[in-house]
């Protein structure tokens, strides 16, 4: 955990710890702290079927030394929880729920010898002009050196950053009375992919469903899909969403 | 029944026979619980998705835009509207999950029109049209949109095969692909039917309620009370869904057609409420003492003898209270839900000579009406008004803020209304974000 992120983070957790069973919807929430875990059991993984959404896109991506990676190498190969963030975010139900359920997911991912080398975890500013990888690494903190396969991306520029945005469907905007981009405090949906090892969307979480214990029946559910080699039908393009 | 003109003759049957209902959803406490954006101070416009009537300007069915901020010099104007082009019986929309796009459908053509809400929100434009859901799915009539993270779940209300009632939901990414389809529960109590959906992420439950097919929601009104047959098609059930399964879990008998589902939104609430339109009673959905999802008749809706038709109901924000709206006599009844066990009227007004939609601001304090139900069961005559009306409420009366005569602009059929802001503006001009539509 970064140091600048500490008084946060714990204003954050000793919210949770008082949070009870809020409603969870969404918006209207944000009143009261992020809950801290489902109010449900999730299913039993691998009874149930995550359907195909779209092929995650590829572009252009910057990592943390500040190398141009193609990003297509952070989302195939192993199944990928990818999320979003801007690191001056402040907003408790937005980025920084995002660590906190990565954080959780990736614990979890560590103690699970099934999972642990089949699982990574990628964060991705949108925030180029701000975020740059000394940022990002600031922002990482201890994380980036886990054992754990999570890595904290940014992108060279906002051009480099519009196909990303634009595939995924992910939302980024400025309050309205912001007079410059540095100033600008941005807002969006929060949104986290689950994507499988062929580069293709399962699962699209946001705020009033994004339960760690949730995302890890999701990954266990895909990881015993690719035991049995019974996967959803494969997206047409990259880019581009699935049909059945 | 002050006359026996013929109007008053198919009403007189309709209220002796009948036993339907229709359409409807709306209002910003009635958005998906995945919606983000949620507007909470005031709205600054109102699309109002239009059916268009033959001879009346166009004649096509479109998306009205309204100014409704009272701040501005338009307040209460039309200030943009969008033909799609044709006849479709314009019914419903719903928001992306990021507010950017409305998608609408029509009931009789299943075509469904993405408008970007989010570029220009004044001035929206198409951006896409799925004209293959019959084809792809099976299913005919999009109602509801709900969202989804990254997806939108739309219910039909029948099928390609026989027109009938039996059908599913279908479940597109964003960008209008579809992912998948969930066919109605037909096992186990289950009739198939579909309507309206509302979801309670933190109890992982889809709750879906059940109208009437394509046959009967086309046949015109008079033919549709005559034909008993016709008559029984209805739907009669509720559904309990594992949301993250989605799978049914439980059918919840509720006859006399279910239609609008709402869940109170107050922290540490787990219930819903909906009306049925054949029997005019509100419903409770909720968990006993066991946790089985039960579902009970808690109040009556004006005199059911006569047929009122609740149509919209619109909760607020806190889950004390609800709007119904009753289309046969143009009535919009306020109760207090302090508990739901026990709903009371406290409130009615004579809105309309016909009413049906609803909507209300986040803060409860402006309410908007719409009239028009469906092309072919909508009044006739002089009783055809056509608008959109908005008011004020102070918790003790809904006083005339402002109206749109539809008739009179040349617009054609009001039905289902949508707030709009400009509060936001994309932070990156130049991205894609309508990309790949």
């Amino acid at each position: 955990m970064p140091r600048s992120l500490l008084p946060t983070a714990a204003w954050l957790l000793a919210g949770l710890a008082l949070a009870g069973p809020a409603w969870g919807h969404g918006d209207e929430a944000r009143d009261q702290p992020p809950p801290v875990k489902a109010d449900f059991a999730p299913p039993v993984p691998g009874t149930y079927t995550l359907h195909s959404i779209m092929r995650a896109p590829g572009g252009q991506v910057v990592d943390l030394d500040g190398r141009d990676r193609r990003l297509a190498e952070y989302t195939t190969g192993k199944i990928t929880l990818l999320s979003f963030v801007y690191t001056r975010c402040r907003d408790a139900w937005g980025c920084p729920l995002a660590y906190r359920v990565f954080d959780a997911v990736g614990a979890a991912v560590e103690r699970s010898p099934d999972l642990r080398s089949r699982v990574r975890l990628i964060t991705l500013s949108f925030d180029p002009r701000h975020d740059t990888p000394a940022v990002m690494r600031q922002y990482a903190g201890e994380q980036a050196a886990r054992g754990l396969d999570w890595r904290f991306l940014t992108t060279r520029s906002e051009r480099a950053l519009a196909p990303l945005l634009g595939g995924f469907g992910q939302d980024v905007r400025a309050a309205a009375t912001a007079p410059a981009h540095d100033a600008v405090e941005l807002t969006h949906v929060l949104k986290v992919f689950l994507i499988d090892p062929r580069g293709v969307v399962r699962e699209i979480y946001s705020t009033a469903y994004l339960y760690p214990e949730v995302v890890i029946a999701d990954i266990e559910t895909l990881r015993l899909e690719g035991r049995s080699g019974n996967a959803a039908p494969a997206a047409r393009a990259a880019g581009e969403p699935i049909s059945r | 029944m002050r006359s026996l003109s013929i109007r008053g003759f198919l009403v007189a049957l309709v209220l002796l026979v009948l036993a339907w209902a229709t359409p409807a959803l709306a209002d910003e406490t009635c958005n998906s619980p995945y919606m983000g954006n949620l507007i909470k101070a005031q709205e600054d416009y109102l699309y109002v998705w239009t059916l268009g009537m033959k001879g009346v300007g166009d004649g096509s069915d479109k998306l009205v835009t309204i100014d409704a901020n009272p701040s501005s010099s338009r307040y209460g104007k039309v200030i943009h509207k969008v033909s799609v082009g044709g006849r479709g019986e314009a019914h419903h929309m719903g928001f992306t999950d990021d507010r950017r796009f409305l998608w609408a459908g029509g009931l009789d053509d299943s075509r469904i029109v993405v408008f970007d809400v989010g570029t220009d929100p004044a001035r929206p434009r198409i951006v896409k049209r799925i004209t293959d859901m019959p084809k792809r799915t099976g299913y005919v009539g999009p109602h509801t949109f709900y969202a989804l993270p990254g997806r939108m779940l739309v219910q039909g209300l029948s099928n390609s095969k026989d027109k009938g009632g039996v059908t599913g939901m279908a479940l597109y990414s964003n960008q209008g692909e579809l992912v998948t389809t969930y066919a109605m529960p037909t096992a186990e109590g289950g009739d198939g039917y579909g309507y309206d959906i509302a979801i309670n992420p933190r109890k992982n439950v889809l709750l879906t309620s059940s109208f009437t097919g394509w046959n009967n929601y086309m046949m015109e009104l008079g033919k549709l009370v005559a034909n008993p047959e016709a008559m029984k098609r209805f739907g009669s059930t509720m559904v309990i869904w594992d949301l993250k399964a989605f799978t049914p879990k439980k059918v919840l008998a509720v006859p006399g057609a279910p239609l609008e589902i709402r869940w109170s939104l107050k922290d540490g609430d787990n219930w819903a409420i909906t009306a049925t339109a054949l029997t005019s009673k509100l419903w409770l959905v909720k968990p006993d003492a066991n946790g089985d999802w039960q579902a009970k008749e808690v109040a009556t809706i004006g005199d059911p003898a006569k047929i009122p038709l609740p149509v919209d109901i619109s909760i607020r924000n806190d889950g004390t209270g609800l709007w119904v709206n009753t289309f046969m006599d143009g009535k919009t009844r306020y109760f207090d839900l302090s508990n739901p066990e026990q709903p009371r009227q406290t409130y009615e007004k004579v809105t309309g000579k016909q009413v049906n939609m609803i909507s209300q601001s986040w803060d409860g304090t402006r309410v908007y009406i719409s009239s028009s139900l469906l092309a072919n069961w909508d009044k006739a005559g002089a009783d055809n008004e056509q608008f959109v009306r908005a008011f004020k409420w102070d918790g003790k009366e809904l006083t005339p803020a402002f109206e749109v005569d539809f008739n009179k602009e040349k617009l054609g059929r009001a039905h289902h209304m949508k707030f709009g802001s400009r509060a936001m503006k994309a932070a990156y001009r130049d991205a894609p974000l309508a990309s790949a539509r």
